[in-house]
């Protein structure tokens, strides 16, 4: 295997070295040569089909996003220069990617595989406030409400704006300070929750590579058993701050997570293109970042969201081209546009959830509002999609097709005028930490209307206990 | 002559429509040589046309990459016209100049960008700062090119507080009065403007284009 060229020193000498491009250069560039993909490889959005089962598709759309990144390359932001890889160093570096790994430590830790299309292998949970800000005031509430929830098996953070009641200045000794705290706090959760070896996977009040760093502290804070987000730009671009974290990480054996954000009618055009563009980010996370995992974290342009039918669909499409061309380790990332205590919500979860399942991908959620309102994460969703992930395990991508359409049609008139709900402080006892009678009707009532379209509810029991 | 310039025109709206840049500039050549009006065209044709495409863009009918197409191809044609209006004597109509960056420590920057392209496609002159723009070069540039709005972009949480130290230094240096300044982005809302002493919030490209017109009045 060429690891030279693909170590972390070479990604830095082609950063230096490759060709140069202005950056709106690139992005004309990826948006016509992705446009022409998308007809050299057949690629057809059926709304009606949102879960194909259509195995030639996949591998025409691992095809074109490998072709795509194999041409454009990532766009480093620092140097103004692409970053480029021969045909063999992307397939070799794809082939050597994990496909297992051990998240947490001691009795919590918990093995994360690459699942296939209609995989028997359980999907694990991540939960925690996805891409939503909290408030300092819920958010160790909002953390540890996601962490005792037994379904959820990894915790992620959720960003909060100010520390001690001041506004956090990224690049300043207050975001130093914050994600220190903020990872402590995040520590504390899960020792609240008897499970203080859970792999908690971000920090995410950081912006910047030093505060990122600063929330690494074995005693207190992040420990190498967890993990810190890497992100890309869309689409398909990094820089040196990114790069300075892998430096960093790799070198003190961490995970580090790839979070894409491929945007649906962004450069990538519509959702045939935005798939395309989705492989390439996973290829880029392989190559430049070696990640862990992957969060298939695409989004709406202008509403955040991926539950509506094209967001859908790019979930389904994108996790089985993983799973059957790679064997990377891949983690669906649910936006929604409600917010919490509402049906729509649950709804919009279950089509994501379902999709995730039989696709290849583990489980994350929930940005609720498309992460736009405060403290709107609990662990009750968290264990509402687990539950619907564990019971569509077995079923059929024609099977899923069918339920997911049921889900749609409880929310999809509601895309465009969300229901935003309530936040977390008044859906849950803050001093009991369990939810309250009116989120609890809002679950049993989707959870039965699931039960009665034919979903087993209570599959979880047996993934769990075999 | 009057049906081949009716039939121009219509090409010319089409050629803009699709983003063919290089079709758009050839036929505004041919409806200026047939007489067209450059400032007629501009504010009857371009500004309507580039109206509809952001109309498009805004209910998904069409993506990114033909919002971007349309706009480059409605500078090409509106750099074609500026030259027209200036040999005529005449003074071009920009409806004003706008500053537009994304603010300090913030890398996210398609928002603005698209903001940009709606901006230009209405005739206002855009100096484009770029993303992580610090404070001082917002205040800067809008001294330099005599702004009448500067427009904050910010996507996250975390770098809002950069629009408040913003136009902070704005009033700090006495300059506040001088400029409109506005603000948009994933995590601005109406009620962190109103709390920043902003002079307007947008939720979208095509009602900051109609809070820029409506500030410059």
């Amino acid at each position: 295997m060429a690891q030279s060229s693909t170590y972390l020193p070479g990604i830095v000498k082609r950063s230096e070295n490759g060709p140069y491009s202005k950056e709106s250069e690139f992005d004309m560039t990826l948006a016509r040569r992705t446009a022409e993909l998308v007809r050299e490889y057949g690629l057809k959005f059926d709304p009606q089909v949102l879960v194909p089962a259509d195995d030639g598709l996949a591998d025409r759309l691992y095809q074109a996003g490998f072709e795509l990144f194999l041409e454009m390359g990532a766009y480093n932001q620092s140097t103004e220069r692409r970053i480029l890889f021969s045909r063999d160093e992307l397939e070799t570096a794809v082939a050597a990617a994990p496909s297992a790994i051990t998240l947490g430590t001691g009795k919590d830790a918990v093995i994360e595989r690459h699942r296939g299309v209609e995989s028997t292998i359980p999907c694990l949970m991540h939960s925690g406030p996805t891409g939503t800000p909290c408030s300092e005031r819920y958010h160790p509430l909002i953390l540890q409400s996601c962490a005792q929830e037994p379904l959820v098996d990894c915790l992620g953070h959720g960003s909060i704006a100010t520390y001690m009641g001041e506004l956090i200045i990224p690049g300043s000794p207050l975001e130093i300070l914050a994600a220190r705290s903020e990872a402590a706090i995040a520590r504390e959760a899960v020792r609240k929750a008897s499970r203080p070896g859970m792999h908690i996977e971000d920090n995410a009040v950081s912006l910047t590579c030093a505060g990122k760093m600063a929330s690494i502290d074995p005693a207190s804070g992040l420990r190498p058993s967890d993990g810190l987000l890497i992100s890309q730009m869309p689409e398909l671009k990094t820089n040196y701050d990114q790069l300075s974290r892998v430096a960093h990480l790799q070198n003190i054996g961490m995970h580090m997570v790839d979070l894409m954000t491929p945007l649906i009618g962004g450069l990538g055009g519509g959702p045939e293109g935005t798939a395309i563009v989705t492989i390439a980010s996973h290829i880029l996370g392989v190559v430049c970042y070696h990640v862990s995992y992957h969060f298939l974290g695409h989004m709406h342009l202008l509403k955040s969201n991926n539950t509506d039918r094209m967001g859908l669909w790019i979930e389904a499409v994108v996790g089985q081209a993983l799973a059957r061309n790679t064997p990377l380790v891949a983690v669906n990332d649910i936006y929604t546009v409600s917010g919490l205590g509402t049906t729509e919500i649950l709804w919009e979860v279950a089509a994501g959830a379902m999709i995730g399942t039989v696709c290849g991908l583990h489980q994350h959620g929930i940005g609720a509002t498309a992460g736009n309102e405060i403290d709107h994460t609990s662990g009750l969703e968290a264990r509402f999609q687990a539950e619907v992930a564990h019971a569509a395990l077995g079923l059929s991508r024609q099977e899923v097709n069918g339920y997911v359409l049921a889900c749609l049609s409880h929310y999809e008139d509601s895309l465009n005028d969300p229901n935003v709900g309530k936040p977390f402080p008044e859906l849950y006892d803050t001093e009991a930490l369990v939810p309250n009678n009116e989120w609890l009707e809002i679950y049993h009532q989707v959870r039965g209307e699931l039960s009665d379209l034919g979903l087993n509810m209570e599959s979880w029991r047996k993934v769990r206990h075999g | 002559m009057a049906d081949t310039l009716e039939q121009v025109r219509s090409d010319l709206v089409k050629a803009l429509s699709s983003g063919q840049t290089e079709e758009a500039e050839s036929l505004t050549r041919q409806a200026l040589a047939a007489g067209a009006d450059p400032l007629d065209l501009i504010q009857n044709l371009l500004v309507p046309t580039l109206t509809r495409v952001g109309q498009d863009f805004q209910k998904f009918n069409i993506f990114l990459p033909e919002l971007m197409a349309a706009g480059d191809a409605a500078q090409a044609v509106t750099a074609i016209l500026e030259e027209a209006i200036a040999a005529s004597g005449a003074e071009t109509s920009s409806p004003g100049t706008v500053v537009l960056g994304t603010v300090e420590h913030d890398v996210h920057d398609i928002g603005k960008n698209i903001v940009n392209t709606m901006l230009s496609s209405h005739g206002f002159k855009v100096i484009d700062v770029g993303r992580d723009v610090a404070p001082s070069r917002f205040l800067e540039t809008a001294r330099q090119e005599k702004a009448d709005i500067v427009a904050l972009s910010a996507l996250m949480t975390t770098t809002r507080p950069a629009t408040r130290s913003t136009i902070n230094l704005f009033q700090e240096v006495g300059a506040r009065e001088q400029f409109k300044i506005i603000v948009g982005g994933g995590c601005i809302d109406q009620a962190w403007a109103d709390e920043i002493g902003a002079d307007g919030y947008a939720p979208d490209a095509a009602a900051a284009v109609e809070l820029c017109k409506k500030l410059v009045k």
